[in-house]
């Protein structure tokens, strides 16, 4: 529109005093950053405490033995020593069991220190007390075990087995839990199908390896009987809620706190023997106690994810249409589950998730958690999703290649339509209305996808071999009460509830009890206040990750605390901002509607009614004459947030990928992500979130591998051999963000934290099967290294020699 | 990770560090990018740490007749961007990109690199490439050794406990020589899966002088005589031909993210690629 388009009067007049500013959506600097940025952060690592004393965990050098004897004496003589602790010495304390109303589950125990059994190599089995951790480390290496190996099989798919070595008595067969799930008549379906494709497919073990290993720091006050837990923890509530009982004491008496938190990916996310030693200890000595695990201990003793083989065919008709799914899961759970998620959390929501955004009539899918003496598996970015997506997103290119058919029409074609929301798949999952194929089609836009066949066959006349595959994905965030985070948990990880509050000077404070430990929770939930109640994000400080100072919660985790966190935030900041009109309404002798807020200020437009927040809160706190009794509200509201069901958050990752056909190597020439999730309070933190995500998803496809060999060694016991990507092995990520049609819910939001790491296997994987198609090599299992695509070329052409 | 208890010294002469190293587990301490890591693994628990950071006359890099000397504690990055390295032996600076990360680089020495001995490593490689002398003061005296001579195994050298490398010389190569170095690593800054290196003087259209080298092919760092023999005198195509049997009677070892037969596979590519980029170069410079 041109300038004279536009009426004069418009023209001149000053923008409407009742525009408050918005800061929802917008790219507010991370404030945060700041202290992050300049090391000023506060990290368990930098707590120190007059008399404080440190811990050496001795921990087991064999995968399943007896523990025949633990010799401490000799490193009780050990200068600085204090104590060397064994199992024996913590018989007050229950053991971690992760209970499940599931069917067909057998918890295991998990005592602090290992008891008479051993069941992976890292596991504690003492610790010392020193005066400092050299003096500790000292000691703990003086500290001598006695075990009898009793063997056990590494490998899941052996520990099954009817003659194989039980890890615990109480798990028969090895098997800690069992799931069905089943809509239609799968195998029917495909035994009467025009066209089957299948594949076994195996993601390795990965470790979640934050920047920050775990730490916890506690603090016994004696005079008060009151215990604080400095942790490096997605979940102070969960740990406060667990070590009261635990440890038998009142929870009035205990705290949990998660300063800045380096981290977690997952495995910050569960209860650790550890801080429940030093949360013991700091009582049992009445002094400071201070562990921080180093990153052997890290790669060791932290849980693992994403350790699975599925086995898996996809029916279909001759216009591509899938017909049936059916899936046999193994979960290798490693030798405990894990608390308070269980071992089913992960294994489960392979199968759960394995459907996908597409239509499939008929579903069967079975999944096995088997244990294994190895470190316990956990919650990883994405939980579950990132190995459905894998296979499911292989099936589809396998199908289409089968048919001759386009990868991306194939998709379109079996997606949910925009029309046909809420859908029920086949495992009962429901996806509410989000942009399935929206982001396809924006994904497929970007990458010039109708013209890369023609780049294709160009590059490989050239002797260039490239491919581009396709990686889409529903994903449930955000999840309420009606449905567990993991099936059968007696945790409810579906609600949140915020607290704000002016205080006497006009500050505002709002407690949540998120725990963030990067998602930048305290500038987009400062967004959300701000916005709503009229001031400027930089004005309103969150506390979060405190149980002494929050409502009860449980954390962040799950891709839930801007969904469910930041719907607390809106409602009850909108009760806060009625109970700030009312008071200014008696202050300004107006109707209390009439009252506007913004950027710090509270007025009433097109009058000279125009006050501060530091002056409304003054008349309700100090000034005894302005208001009379009656009218000093306090200025504070809690409200919950609860929303019962999840939303669904949906995107197309397209990754290309160019394999150097001499070395095989692979480089990642391009990737995009197209994602709907929702309202985006804060674009530059959604980007980051997408960007991490997908580096992750990078280190699945291309280099992450937890490798053990036959007897449970880890192999991969340091950031030389566990590979993570750097900056070098990361493409630009472009991503698109799409808002198709917002979901039920306060803000509009979507959950978004963990897609990265959802889609982006599945897409490398996809490019590096279409970069190597002349070859006839498929990828069933990451990550796909050089090295590993050199034998199975070497295969495939001993394969053609023999034909 | 915590190291076990050590005594700590920091010697100014050589004469001095002599006298420090002589005690039952002392080890030298340099720039330390390999051994803290390993010290704090408890993998190696030295009683005393010998700091030659102090001692006169390890860190320069001068020009000595026809080679130049690279004192050991000379860094990583210093050698990268040294005038007489730009000027003699671009290649140094091209290897040196591949070493580690900057913050290694920058505290990583020379000498440090070769007494470790990683199989894969570039300096090893380099000096194995160029025909270079290592200097090594001993109780008795100097010594040099050639690298046949020093390198033994992975992380297994010739040099004595009581003995400090304290320099490398390596030869001023002809004007025109075209160098090149290149690897295949995990990723950016990892140790090489395999490295070759290469320098090629020519002369009317033929190769007239030829080195080849590898790193990762096998226990040490291994020099392709029969390769220069056969490349030598031949115009740059026979490259071609010459190189698909340069890993006959090599024996590259198998870890977990590379098998033997990748290795295999990798060494005549690479050291085609490192022989077709030296002769470019040589043409480029004459």
């Amino acid at each position: 529109m041109n300038d004279a388009a536009i009426p004069k009067d418009i023209r001149s007049a000053p923008a409407p005093e009742t525009s408050r500013p918005k800061y929802i959506g917008e790219r507010v600097q991370r404030l945060e950053d700041p202290r992050l940025l300049t090391g000023t952060g506060r990290y368990t690592a930098d707590i120190r405490f007059d008399r404080m004393v440190h811990l050496a965990f001795v921990r087991s050098d064999q995968a399943h033995a007896r523990i025949l004897g633990i010799d401490t004496d000799d490193a009780a003589t050990f200068p600085g020593v204090i104590a060397v602790l064994t199992a024996q010495d913590f018989s007050e304390i229950p053991d971690l069991v992760a209970p499940s109303r599931m069917k067909n589950y057998h918890p295991t125990h998990c005592p602090v220190l290992a008891r008479d059994t051993v069941r992976y190599v890292g596991e504690p089995v003492a610790v010392v007390v020193a005066s400092d951790r050299y003096l500790a480390e000292d000691a703990a290496n003086a500290v001598v075990v006695d075990y009898e190996p009793l063997g056990a099989s590494s490998d899941p798919a052996a520990a099954l087995l009817g003659d194989a070595v039980l890890l615990h008595d109480e798990v028969p067969g090895n098997l800690v839990l069992e799931r069905s799930f089943a809509t239609g008549d799968a195998g029917s379906a495909i035994a009467g199908a025009a066209h089957v494709v299948e594949g076994r497919f195996r993601l390795r073990r990965k470790s979640p390896m934050a920047m920050e290993p775990r730490a916890y720091v506690a603090d016994y006050d004696r005079g008060r009987d009151a215990l604080t837990l400095y942790g490096a923890t997605q979940i102070p509530g969960v740990v406060r809620d667990e070590l009261a009982k635990l440890l038998d004491i009142a929870g009035n008496r205990i705290r949990v706190i998660a300063p800045d938190v380096g981290g977690g990916f997952g495995g910050k996310g569960s209860l650790y023997p550890e801080e429940i030693i030093v949360a013991a200890l700091a009582r049992r000595l009445a002094r400071p106690v201070k562990y921080v695990s180093d990153r052997l201990e890290d790669l060791t003793s932290t849980s693992q994810g994403f350790d699975e083989y599925v086995e898996a065919r996809l029916a279909f008709d001759d216009d591509g249409m899938f017909i049936a799914l059916e899936a046999e899961v193994i979960g290798d759970i490693g030798a405990y589950s894990i608390y308070p998620w269980t071992a089913a959390l992960e294994p489960v929501q392979v199968a759960s998730f394995l459907p996908g955004p597409y239509k499939t009539p008929h579903y069967r899918g079975r999944v096995r958690g088997v244990c294994t003496p190895k470190p316990p598996t956990g919650p990883y970015r994405g939980v579950g999703r990132p190995m459905a997506v894998f296979a499911l997103e292989r099936l589809v290119d396998m199908a289409a290649q089968k048919l001759d058919m386009d990868r991306a029409e194939i998709r379109r074609r079996n997606m949910v339509q925009p029309d046909e929301f809420p859908h029920r798949i086949g495992s009962g999952i429901i996806w509410n209305h989000s942009g399935f194929t929206e982001c396809l089609d924006a994904a497929v836009k970007a990458v010039d996808y109708a013209g890369f066949k023609a780049r294709q066959i160009a590059a490989r006349e050239q002797g260039r071999w490239i491919g581009l595959g396709i990686g889409s994905y529903a994903e449930l965030t955000g999840i309420g009460s009606r449905i567990a985070v993991a099936p059968g948990m007696p945790i409810n990880t579906g609600n949140e509830t915020a607290t704000v509050r002016i205080d006497a000077t006009g500050a505002v404070i709002a407690t949540f009890a998120t725990a963030s430990h990067g998602q930048s929770l305290e500038t987009t939930l400062a967004q959300i206040v701000a916005e709503e109640l009229g001031v400027r994000p930089q004005d309103v400080q969150i506390v979060q990750g405190d149980t002494g100072m929050t409502a009860h919660g449980t954390g962040t985790y799950a891709s839930r605390s801007a969904v469910i966190g930041g719907g607390a935030a809106i409602i009850t900041t909108r009760a806060l901002l009625k109970k700030v009109k009312r008071v200014a309404g008696r202050l300004f002798d107006v109707d209390p509607d009439r009252v506007e807020t913004g950027d710090g200020e509270i007025y009433v437009p097109g009058t000279n009614h125009r006050i501060g927040f530091d002056e409304l809160a003054r008349a309700v706190y100090s000034d005894m004459a302005t208001l009379p009794l009656a009218a000093r509200e306090t200025l504070e509201s809690q409200e919950n947030y609860d929303p019962v069901l999840g939303t669904t958050t949906s995107s197309t990752h397209i990754a290309e990928v160019e394999i150097d056909p001499e070395t095989l190597s692979i480089r990642l020439t391009r990737f995009v992500v197209a994602e709907d999730c929702g309202r985006m309070i804060n674009p530059q933190v959604v980007d980051g979130q997408v960007h991490g995500g997908v580096v992750q998803g990078i280190g699945v496809a291309l280099l992450e591998e937890l490798e053990f060999d036959a007897t449970g060694q880890l192999l991969s016991a340091s950031l030389a051999d566990y590979l993570i990507p750097t900056s070098a092995e990361s493409p630009h990520i472009e991503v698109i963000h799409l808002e198709t049609v917002l979901p039920d819910n306060p803000g509009g939001f979507r959950g978004m934290g963990e897609g990265g790491t959802i889609g982006a296997p599945a897409a490398i994987a996809n490019a590096v099967a279409d970069a190597l198609a002349h070859l006839g090599i498929g990828i069933s299992e990451l990550p796909i290294t050089p090295s590993k695509l050199h034998r199975l070329i070497a295969a495939k052409n001993l394969t053609k020699d023999r034909e | 990770m915590k190291p076990s208890p050590f005594e700590y010294c920091q010697p100014k002469t050589i004469e001095e560090a002599f006298a420090a190293l002589n005690h039952e587990d002392a080890k030298i301490i340099a720039g330390g990018q390999s051994l803290v890591p390993m010290m704090n693994f408890r993998l190696v628990q030295p009683g005393r740490l010998v700091d030659i950071n102090s001692l006169p006359g390890l860190g320069e890099i001068v020009l000595d007749g026809g080679t130049i000397r690279i004192g050991s504690l000379v860094r990583h990055a210093e050698a990268a961007r040294h005038d007489l390295m730009r000027n003699h032996l671009p290649i140094i600076a091209e290897a040196m990109a591949h070493v580690a990360h900057v913050a290694i680089r920058n505290r990583g020495t020379i000498g440090g690199s070769l007494v470790h001995a990683d199989p894969s490593a570039e300096w090893p490689l380099l000096v194995t490439l160029l025909d270079g002398q290592i200097e090594i003061a001993g109780p008795e005296g100097l010594r040099h050794a050639a690298p046949e001579e020093f390198f033994v195994a992975p992380l297994v050298t010739t040099i004595e406990d009581d003995e400090i490398l304290v320099a490398v010389r390596l030869p001023i190569l002809s004007p025109g020589t075209g160098m090149a170095f290149t690897e295949i690593a995990q990723r950016a800054g990892d140790f090489a899966v395999v490295a070759a290196a290469a320098t090629v003087l020519m002369d009317r259209g033929v190769i007239a002088e030829v080195r080849l080298a590898l790193g990762g092919a096998g226990d040490v760092p291994v020099r392709l005589f029969e390769v220069e023999a056969a490349l030598a005198g031949q115009r740059p195509e026979a490259i071609d031909s010459i190189t698909p049997g340069c890993a006959d009677g090599l024996e590259p070892n198998e870890d977990m993210h590379a098998t033997a037969e990748y290795r295999r596979s990798l060494i005549p590519v690479l050291a085609r690629r490192a022989l077709e980029a030296a002769v470019l170069r040589a043409g480029a410079t004459r």
